[in-house]
């Protein structure tokens, strides 16, 4: 049989390809500060402190004069008769979303920021 | 925080098991000498990151009936540091064409032969 002897044949493996990502030491990174330079990282830090004053701060959060909104959708109650998608109560949903949203991207593009306390990660999808 | 990152790597935490996929198609390792090729092949390239323990590469049943874990490599180091390195260095890196997806293995199902997940 000729397994193994003669055989002179190269390897299915790739060169191993040096690796694009330039690996900072721990201590480094907390010192550099890293990836938080990365504009795409800041526009989207800024965008969410930005909801998180707006969801903290007790003002109205749909301030769009009546003309400008869009039609409200049918409302819905609980069984005590009062209104759940208030137009505050849809307003916050919205922006909790994107707040979700936002902090998953950020930690997309780092993996070691760290999350606030409320954040829960998507559910995977199938 | 620690914890919830550990557990967000690819796999879970590391095992001493290594799974790769989308490594192998089920004709290269219906041919005997093509298998004999890629064991060879694994064995070389994955011993250089630990002590390789255990190799599995199942292989499609001659009767055409399913077999689980067809197309996935399996590696068992002697220690989780040799897992690791693998992992790493093996995660994207071409075989055959394909690149290689490198993620640790549960050791209770690997021991019991239970390739599926």
């Amino acid at each position: 049989d000729g397994s193994g002897t003669g055989r002179k044949r190269k390897s299915r493996w790739a060169d191993d390809e040096p690796k694009p990502v330039i690996q900072l030491p721990d201590f480094m990174k907390d010192f550099a500060g890293g990836i938080e330079f990365d504009p795409e990282v800041q526009a989207l830090n800024s965008r969410l402190l930005e909801i998180s004053r707006k969801l903290q701060s007790g003002l109205p959060l749909d301030d769009r004069p009546e003309g400008a909104r869009s039609p409200s959708p049918e409302p819905i109650y609980d069984n005590m008769g009062v209104r759940i998608n208030t137009r505050e109560y849809r307003a916050r949903e919205k922006l909790n979303r994107e707040r979700q949203e936002i902090i998953s991207q950020i930690i997309k593009k780092n993996p070691a920021f760290k999350p606030p306390a409320d954040y829960r990660p998507p559910k995977l999808q199938k | 925080i620690a914890l919830q990152r550990l557990m967000l790597q690819p796999g879970g935490p590391p095992t001493k098991v290594l799974c790769l996929t989308n490594v192998v198609s089920a004709d290269e390792l219906k041919d005997d000498e093509d298998y004999e090729d890629i064991v060879e092949d694994m064995r070389t390239e994955c011993g250089k990151f630990g002590n390789l323990v255990n190799l599995v590469i199942p292989r499609p049943r001659p009767d055409g009936e399913p077999t689980p874990g067809v197309g996935k490599v399996f590696l068992e180091y002697t220690d989780v540091e040799g897992s690791s390195r693998a992992q790493q260095g093996l995660n994207g890196r071409k075989f055959g064409g394909n690149p290689v997806v490198a993620v640790f293995y549960s050791e209770n199902k690997f021991s019991e032969g239970d390739y599926e997940g």
